[in-house]
């Protein structure tokens, strides 16, 4: 190979560039951290008027998914995967059973202890294989531990793959349904029907759970059913749902106030209007406050989700002239001229996250790769002992101490007792 | 009933713990003479109390003390200790306490000044993921702390000779950090790994750039980078030392500094 080629291939897989890339990458997730992230521009405009040009010319308001990061990632994972393939055959050679390092005599790691077959019996005893010669003997384990580095980055090359592609082929979409609504996914083979949407609560009145019951529908006819809330998503044909929000939804009522006709009925939620077009009235639902109290700045607000103390504000204008605010009761009627106005009740709708994510898995393959390698590093490296001479030489590279200290109180106990 | 013996057992494991990590200090700068064991002892006698505090918690709440805060830095602190006596145990260095026992010290002041409430575990928290999750970050974070307090008897002591040291070579406490690092970054690995496990369960998605678990990464990468410099570039001594307590102040920054500073899906922790 070319002089200047293998110079390229070395500087780029160098841990020199490794370091220096990770150091990069974790400047650039810590500015990240500090800046509010997907801000509007006249935001970082009125908190950062110095920095707001370089916000904006670095992507920091997208910091993760900002081209300068994504490259940072690139290239380090370059770095990665030409470093693990260089080291690959070094490695490949210490994992093989017939590997010895050389033997240093000058090592300090070393037990004295004349009783060659006492010490051969412990070392059978703790599986390693011993293999005599004339001097002595000499005995290893966990070679294939010298390997624990590459599968750690593998791991992490893994976990890489996944996310790009998850970036790539990841869908999700947030959908609200009410008990009784149905939706089609035509394109998965099958549709959902909210049966039921309720809340579960503590003694204090704070949210136990978010439950939703739903009849799953394929497009063969087969149904059935399931409860999914928080931390117990609902999965099927590919598709992941997930409880992650709720809200309220009112029952409006526009009566003729003298004969009790009813004129308009429909479902509103909190902060929505409803343009009464023979009035030119709008009638804005601000707030449904199921357990309302009045907070120091007299402005209504809900102690807790739990219907004890159900109110509905509610901001009636014309024209765009205030002509009303009221805070009623369920039934409570508000007349406006010839109509009676009223809110007879409320429903929670159910905020449902609906994801397909086929990097999943990968990413999950990545993680027990990863997480093997790195206990292979540190707990399965490679152990050698050589004997000769009433000495028994401990050597294991950068855990040489406590590997010695593992050997040495492992003789000191075997001596102890006296086993052979 | 619980609460009182919660109190009673946290107040005693303080008092427990400063008597130990006085009398530690005393000790190494030779002020009280061998007075290392002694001050392990009183260091697990304030463990035994801390551990029958955690057990008075979890009897109360129901369920282990891993949910908010003060729940958090109870069971840190808890964490500290253990790595501290565990490595007493196995190597048999008092010394160390006198720079450990003062960071579990402070953990339990923060603590102290928490809310104590029992409050009921909010959805997204009712999984048994949150046991393994925050049960890792207990032995990883102590184990982190524990290498900070190894690495500054390391600073301590390369200024020293011989019988002056606190541990005799130098070389043993700066092999010992990079072991309990070591421990410390699979544990945190573990974290990270059950965390995105959790996510992707309880919010869709296994990584959000959450400010919590972007700073876990933070304190991943700069442990990795430890790592590799030692193991790749034989770097250790007095640059690998500042680089421990580098990492455990990103660490605590990711613990207390994260929850007050950067909003956060992780703002049940509070």
């Amino acid at each position: 190979m070319n002089n200047r080629i293998k110079k390229a291939l070395s500087l780029v897989a160098s841990l020199k560039v490794a370091i220096a890339l990770l150091l990069l990458i974790t400047i650039y997730i810590i500015i990240g951290t500090l800046i509010p992230q997907h801000a509007t521009q006249a935001l970082y405009q009125s908190n950062y008027p110095t920095l707001a040009p370089i916000i904006d010319a670095l992507s920091l308001d997208a910091a993760y998914s900002s081209p300068l990061f994504i490259s940072l990632v690139i290239l380090f994972i370059i770095n990665l995967t030409s470093c693990t393939l260089l080291s690959l055959p070094s490695q490949l050679r210490r994992s093989r059973s017939i590997y010895m390092p050389p033997f240093k005599a000058e090592s300090e790691y070393r037990v004295e202890e004349e009783d060659e077959k006492m010490v051969k019996s412990y070392l059978k005893r703790k599986h390693y294989r011993i293999d005599t010669d004339e001097g002595g003997f000499s005995s290893g384990k966990f070679r294939w531990g010298a390997l624990g580095a590459t599968v750690t980055h593998i791991g992490l090359i893994v976990i890489f793959i996944g996310a790009v592609v998850g970036n790539i082929a990841s869908d999700q979409e947030m959908i609200s349904l009410l008990p009784g609504s149905t939706r089609e996914f035509e394109e998965y083979g099958f549709s959902i029907h909210l049966d039921d949407f309720y809340l579960t609560f503590e003694e204090s009145g704070a949210v136990k759970q978010y439950i939703s019951d739903m009849t799953i529908t394929n497009d063969d006819g087969t149904t059935h059913r399931q409860s999914m809330w928080v931390n117990n998503p609902l999965h099927h044909n590919g598709l992941g749902f997930y409880q992650a929000n709720f809200g309220w939804t009112s029952d409006l009522l526009i009566r003729q106030a003298e004969t009790g006709e009813s004129l308009v009925s429909g479902l509103i939620r909190n902060g929505n209007t409803y343009f009464y077009q023979p009035h030119h009235l709008n009638i804005m639902l601000y707030g449904y406050f199921p357990n309302m109290d009045i907070d120091v700045n007299q402005m209504p607000y809900s102690i807790n989700n739990r219907e004890d103390n159900p109110f509905y504000a509610v901001v009636l204008t014309q024209f765009g002239v205030n002509v009303g605010s009221y805070i009623i009761e369920p039934g409570q009627v508000i007349p406006y001229e010839d109509i009676a106005i009223t809110f007879t009740g409320s429903t929670p709708y159910t905020g449902i996250v609906v994801r397909s994510d086929p990097s999943y898995p990968i990413v999950v393959a990545g993680f027990i790769i990863l997480t093997f390698g790195m206990f292979m590093s540190f707990y399965l490296y490679p152990r050698f002992l050589f004997y000769t001479n009433g000495k028994l030489y401990a050597e294991s590279g950068k855990n040489g101490w406590v590997f010695y200290q593992a050997i040495k109180s492992g003789i000191t106990a075997q001596r102890k007792t006296g086993k052979q | 009933m619980y609460q009182s013996i919660e109190n009673t057992t946290f107040m005693i494991a303080i008092v427990l713990y400063i008597a130990s990590a006085v009398l530690s200090l005393l000790s190494v700068t030779g002020i009280v003479k061998k007075g290392g064991k002694v001050a392990t002892s009183l260091a697990l006698a304030g463990f035994i109390t801390h551990t029958a505090a955690m057990v008075a918690r979890t009897i109360g709440a129901g369920r282990l003390p891993f949910s908010n805060q003060y729940e958090f830095a109870l069971s840190f602190s808890w964490g500290i200790v253990l790595s501290y006596l565990v490595l007493y145990r196995l190597y048999g260095f008092s010394a160390i306490g006198a720079f450990v026992m003062p960071l579990a010290i402070l953990v339990m002041g923060y603590a102290s000044l928490q809310s104590r409430d029992v409050r009921p575990l909010m959805p997204a928290l009712q999984s048994y993921w949150l046991t393994f999750h925050v049960g890792t970050a207990i032995l990883s974070y102590g184990a982190f702390a524990l290498a900070a307090g190894i690495s500054v008897i390391y600073l301590i002591d390369e200024k020293k000779k011989g019988s002056q040291r606190l541990v005799q070579d130098p070389e043993v406490s700066d092999m010992l950090s990079y072991r309990v690092i070591a421990f410390g970054i699979l544990m945190l690995t573990i974290v990270i790994i059950s965390g995105a496990i959790w996510a992707q369960k309880a919010w869709s998605r296994y990584w959000a750039w959450d400010p919590k678990e972007t700073w876990s990464l933070i304190t991943w990468i700069i442990y990795a980078i430890y790592l590799h410099l030692r193991l790749r570039r034989n770097w250790k001594g007095r640059a690998a030392a500042w680089f421990s307590i580098f990492g455990f102040i990103s660490v605590l920054f990711t613990f207390v500094g994260v929850n007050i500073l950067l909003p956060s899906l992780h703002s049940y922790a509070t």
